[in-house]
């Protein structure tokens, strides 16, 4: 039966999606645990597509058909799994800041994070310090991540920061920000646990915080 | 003399990359985007004075009729000019293909020319950066080359002004946060200018704005356009657009897209006031799909933008072109293969006013080395657009004939009339021999760069607006601080 997982490793590095599914579907069929299906056949291709990006041997739409693939996969394993048991690199909350309508960056990290395996919560444009506190209350996540392009609205990161300490919950979670006027200076200045440059280290950086 | 039938001449290279058919197909693929798809207005005047001017809104989405559209064209000014605060004179012409070259604004970085280091931008370097400007006789306007930073970040945008406007008497684009700055801004160019009449006859300054791509005006880029149109002041509108990611990977559906959203900021400042003075914008460019950056030196890039300027002189609007900048994150061979490439299909494809030389690192970092290295590209770029005549008196056959073979052209009248004309003589490019090289140091064009910067951040003197000018300008600055300080 290794077969297959062979097989869906190579459809999701190729980000064929249709032949994922039909692979995925058949995999279940011959009997296959649905949590090795994703351990083995799913999340293998992913790490491969990573690495690839990483070294400039796959480009960014590249990247997200093989996350669209693995995700189409997933959906149909996923109702045969106890929500607790399908794996998840953890969860993580992500959003423009207020004041910036500004996204292709935010919703490119958050492509990159959910084709890492994270659960992303994504709250959208013009996210104040309470949008943020609220997201993290509700959702419990592992990083939230802020973006923005403007100085004038990076400073928006510093109140969501302090408003989670003041509700008690900085220690509960790890935040890290990026946008073209932040930097790793800015992140110490207002305390953030991390910056990153762009969404493949992004990507590496939850690694890293949520190790 | 014989008369000369069926006589065409070139007076400068030709150029263009779209066909006149090209351009009208693009013209009505935009005008489709926006009556088929539209565009969100985060702004309720704007919203209202569309609906009034004829568009279809919803909620915040307003779909904008061709005819809209048509009229707008037809309002907007052809030309527009702008003036040095200094002398009043109307030195910078954006008309037809008339190419001017200047700085950008809004990179967070500067290279400290003393330590070579990236630091981010501050009044001082700000300060800096528009005195080498003015004082570099390509550069013909100023844009800040750094975000203010070293002040309080809310009200920076009234700083940089004022950093800008005491520095140079070149025209200058500015930023501002929102119309509280710009508005703050407007009334310190009204106390240069003598009188909020006097500046709208010789402005001396226009707003840069932008919108959000895909198809959004934000309040802050609506509003703006507004208060132009209300003072009558000119206003950059300028789209920037990534193919692939916010726009189309075509090239065509770049320029549809980023035309559509040129169009639509138009129509908001038309529709506020017609005839007001709009200068249509356009940074589109590519989204590196290895590495996500919103490229500065790609040939897409350059593609483009000769695209954009053959579409404005197809509608006959003042354009905002971009030249002189580059991906690399220092100025090494690749920022020198960059901006030069895009300073001469900026020259010969005519954008009016062309902003970013002296950008380095993808639009993040200014340097200060590689704007005065650009001056004298944009000196070699404009001696080959100003092409070759010919006439009797260049084609000097009688000389020819008098100094015949064997002879030479070194001791004539004819020589000395012409030699200095038809040649252009950079500052920094280096044609000395190989031993008069080493004998002034060896240096690389980038060291000869530094040191003309710091020559010029110690030496030279802009000439100063005057004293109670002055005060009243710190008076404004000031009074916002106090604003916010409440």
């Amino acid at each position: 039966m290794s077969n297959y997982y062979e097989e869906l490793t190579q459809s999701i590095i190729s980000g064929q999606l249709d032949r994922v599914k039909s692979l995925t579907q058949q995999a279940i069929g011959a009997g296959n645990n649905p949590i090795d299906i994703i351990n083995q056949g799913l999340i293998p291709g992913m790490s491969v597509v990573g690495a690839r990006f990483k070294v400039g041997k796959m480009y960014v739409p590249e990247v997200l058909m093989s996350a669209r693939a693995m995700d189409a996969g997933m959906q149909l394993v996923k109702p045969l799994i106890l929500s607790e048991d399908i794996p998840s690199a953890g969860k993580i909350v992500i959003g423009t800041v207020k004041g910036d309508l500004h996204d292709i960056g935010k919703n490119l990290v958050s492509m990159m994070l959910e084709s890492a395996g994270y659960t992303v919560i994504n709250v959208g444009v013009d996210a104040g310090p309470e949008k943020f506190l609220q997201a993290v209350k509700e959702h419990q996540p592992g990083v939230i991540g802020m973006s923005a392009l403007l100085t004038t609205t990076m400073l928006s990161m510093k109140d969501t920061i302090e408003l989670l300490k003041e509700e008690g919950l900085r220690d509960k979670v790890k935040v890290i920000i990026g946008g073209a006027p932040i930097s790793q200076d800015f992140a110490d200045e207002i305390g953030a646990d991390g910056f990153a440059p762009d969404a493949g280290s992004a990507a590496d950086l939850c690694k890293k915080l949520l190790a | 003399m014989p008369v000369k039938s069926n006589y065409a001449e070139n007076a400068s290279p030709m150029f263009r990359i779209l066909s006149p058919r090209q351009c009208e197909e693009i013209l009505l693929a935009a005008q489709e985007v926006l009556e088929r798809t539209g565009v969100t207005v985060y702004d309720e005047e704007a919203r209202d004075t569309l609906k009034k001017a004829g568009c279809w809104v919803d909620d915040i989405l307003v779909r904008i009729p061709s005819a809209v559209v048509d009229r707008a064209l037809r309002s907007v000014p052809k030309r527009v000019t702008l003036c040095n605060s200094r002398t009043g004179s109307r030195d910078v012409r954006l008309e037809g293909y008339n190419a001017y070259f200047g700085t950008g604004s809004d990179t967070p970085f500067t290279i400290d020319p003393y330590t070579g280091k990236r630091q981010r931008s501050t009044k001082q370097s700000v300060s800096n950066a528009c005195k080498v400007i003015d004082a570099l006789e390509n550069l013909d306007f100023v844009m800040s080359l750094g975000i203010v930073q070293d002040v309080p970040l809310l009200i920076s945008d009234r700083h940089q002004f004022e950093a800008q406007v005491l520095n140079t008497g070149k025209p200058i684009v500015t930023t501002a946060h929102d119309i509280y700055g710009f508005a703050d801004i407007i009334e310190m160019c009204e106390i240069i200018a003598g009188g909020e009449e006097e500046l709208r006859r010789n402005p001396f300054m226009t707003l840069y704005a932008e919108p959000i791509s895909p198809l959004q005006h934000a309040w802050e880029a609506a509003s703006k356009l507004i208060l132009a149109a209300k003072k009558g002041l000119p206003v950059v509108y300028t789209p920037c657009v990534m193919a692939g990611g916010t726009v189309p990977a075509t090239m065509a559906g770049v320029l549809t897209q980023g035309l559509a959203e040129s169009l639509s900021g138009l129509v908001i400042n038309q529709s506020t006031r017609e005839g007001s003075p709009f200068i249509m914008g356009g940074v589109f460019t590519i989204m590196d799909m290895a590495t996500t950056i919103f490229s500065y030196g790609s040939p897409e890039f350059n593609l483009l933008m000769s695209c954009l300027a053959d579409l404005a002189h197809y509608l006959k609007i003042p354009m905002f072109g971009t030249a002189g900048c580059s991906d690399s994150n220092l100025v090494d061979e690749q920022a020198g293969i960059e901006g030069a490439l895009s300073i001469a299909m900026t020259a010969l494809s005519g954008p009016n006013l062309n902003h970013d030389v002296g950008y380095i690192e993808y639009g993040s970092t200014s340097s200060l080395e590689f704007l005065t290295i650009n001056n004298d590209v944009i000196g070699m770029a404009r001696r080959l657009v100003r092409g070759i005549q010919v006439n009797d008196e260049t084609l000097a056959l009688d000389l020819i004939h008098k100094i015949g073979p064997g002879g030479h052209f070194l001791c004539e009248d004819h020589t000395m009339k012409h030699f200095k004309t038809e040649t252009y003589y950079p500052n920094l490019i280096d044609r000395q021999r190989y031993e008069s090289w080493v004998e002034t140091g060896s240096k690389t064009l980038f060291e000869r760069a530094n040191e003309k910067v710091k020559d010029i951040i110690e030496n030279y003197e802009p000439d100063p607006l005057p004293k109670d000018i002055q005060q009243k300008i710190r008076g404004i600055v000031e009074r916002s601080e106090q604003k916010i300080a409440k």
